[in-house]
């Protein structure tokens, strides 16, 4: 399976869950498919699972998902083990393995060799929720097992290398960062940003 | 391993300046203040594994509405510099980068890590004051969120012995 077939199957499942997107060819794709401010694109190759575990423990009755990649996963296996201390409940971290560097030109990875158990490693972390899926159908049991238990959850997601044609971001990290933080504002009633009074209006 | 008046200092400071969140990766010199982190109820501590997934954590945190911040050795800033530059600088995240001063006159180790931290500090740009002063340790843990928050960039706290 393709990941853009991938990413189509699971967006009819999703509803104001946030997105959080490795450095890589998902992230174009996740916002052409569900073109959202919900979505976060991430720069930092293999620190999403960080951010997202961030999200996670910020807002523990929102679901959060992380979309990373084998060689971004790799770069931050230990993030894995940290997942699996906290035992964040909403947390649907989903791994896109292309057995490459896609965004580097298709250099191997660790997982190039089919040796590594990505799904086996989360379980071993305490992420007991951790499967491996190989098709359509599997992706969206698991998916939908996700969206409907108390995770954390670890989806390893073996897919064909290839990108589909998807247009440029329309956001760039700053403006997508603001229009998320104006979302979570939104949909979670909180008070992000904070900024604070002029000191002039502080004068008696 | 520090003090307990030291730490209990630095965590007063953390919650009178607003810090609702630390991501911590431990050091000898701060396992008074790290024992305080693990009991402390109003605090949200989060053990990373490594210093830049902590960098993660508090970008994640902040997008959430927290006021995060890092704790850990000058070491540990060299180990999440590619994260504070493409995640926390790129993306304009405040964050308190609570880091003990290994190498410091005075310090018996890692002084190669003390020869080179405040010059990485100045080349990623980000503003910081040595902590010498335990008179001074709740202002300067106010001022520095403060600054994180107004500029949208990591701010540092260098921790030497003596306010430890």
């Amino acid at each position: 399976m393709k990941r853009f077939e991938c990413l189509q199957a699971i967006a009819p499942l999703i509803n104001d869950e946030l997105f959080v997107t490795t450095a890589g060819g998902a992230t174009n794709e996740w916002n052409a498919v569900r073109p959202s401010d919900g979505n976060i694109q991430v720069k930092t190759l293999g620190l999403c699972s960080s951010i997202g575990l961030g999200l996670a423990i910020g807002l523990p009755k929102r679901k959060i998902f992380i979309f990373d990649g084998d060689g971004a996963l790799w770069m931050n296996l230990g993030s894995l083990a940290t997942i699996g201390l906290h035992q964040p409940k909403n947390l649907i971290h989903i791994c896109w393995d292309n057995k490459q560097y896609e965004s580097s030109g298709g250099e191997p990875t660790a997982a190039t060799a089919g040796n590594i158990d990505f799904a086996g490693i989360a379980r071993s972390a305490g992420i007991k929720s951790s499967r491996a899926v190989n098709s359509l159908e599997e992706l969206k049991d698991a998916v939908n097992h996700a969206l409907k238990n108390d995770g954390p959850h670890f989806i390893a997601a073996n897919i064909e290398a290839g990108r589909a044609e998807s247009p440029p971001l329309k956001y760039d990290e700053l403006e997508n960062k603001y229009r998320f933080i104006r979302y979570v504002e939104a949909t979670e009633g909180v008070s992000i940003l904070r900024l604070p009074q002029s000191a002039s209006y502080l004068l008696k | 391993m520090g003090t307990i008046a030291g730490a209990q200092n630095i965590l007063a400071g953390l919650k009178g300046a607003g810090i609702d969140l630390v991501a911590s990766v431990p050091d000898i010199n701060m396992l008074q203040l790290l024992n305080l982190l693990y009991e402390d109820k109003e605090i949200a501590h989060v053990p990373v594994g490594r210093e830049e997934e902590g960098i993660g954590v508090c970008t994640g945190a902040h997008l959430a509405g927290r006021f995060p911040a890092m704790l850990m050795q000058n070491g540990g800033l060299l180990n999440s510099a590619n994260g504070l530059t493409t995640t926390a600088l790129q993306f304009g995240i405040p964050v308190v980068l609570m880091i003990y001063y290994a190498g410091d006159i005075g310090d018996n180790a890692f002084h190669m890590v003390g020869l080179v931290t405040e010059p990485v500090l100045q080349g990623l740009g980000i503003k910081y004051i040595v902590m010498r002063d335990p008179a001074k340790v709740k202002q300067e843990i106010a001022g520095a969120l403060t600054l994180a928050n107004s500029s949208k960039r990591p701010v540092a706290l260098l921790l030497t012995r003596a306010v430890l």
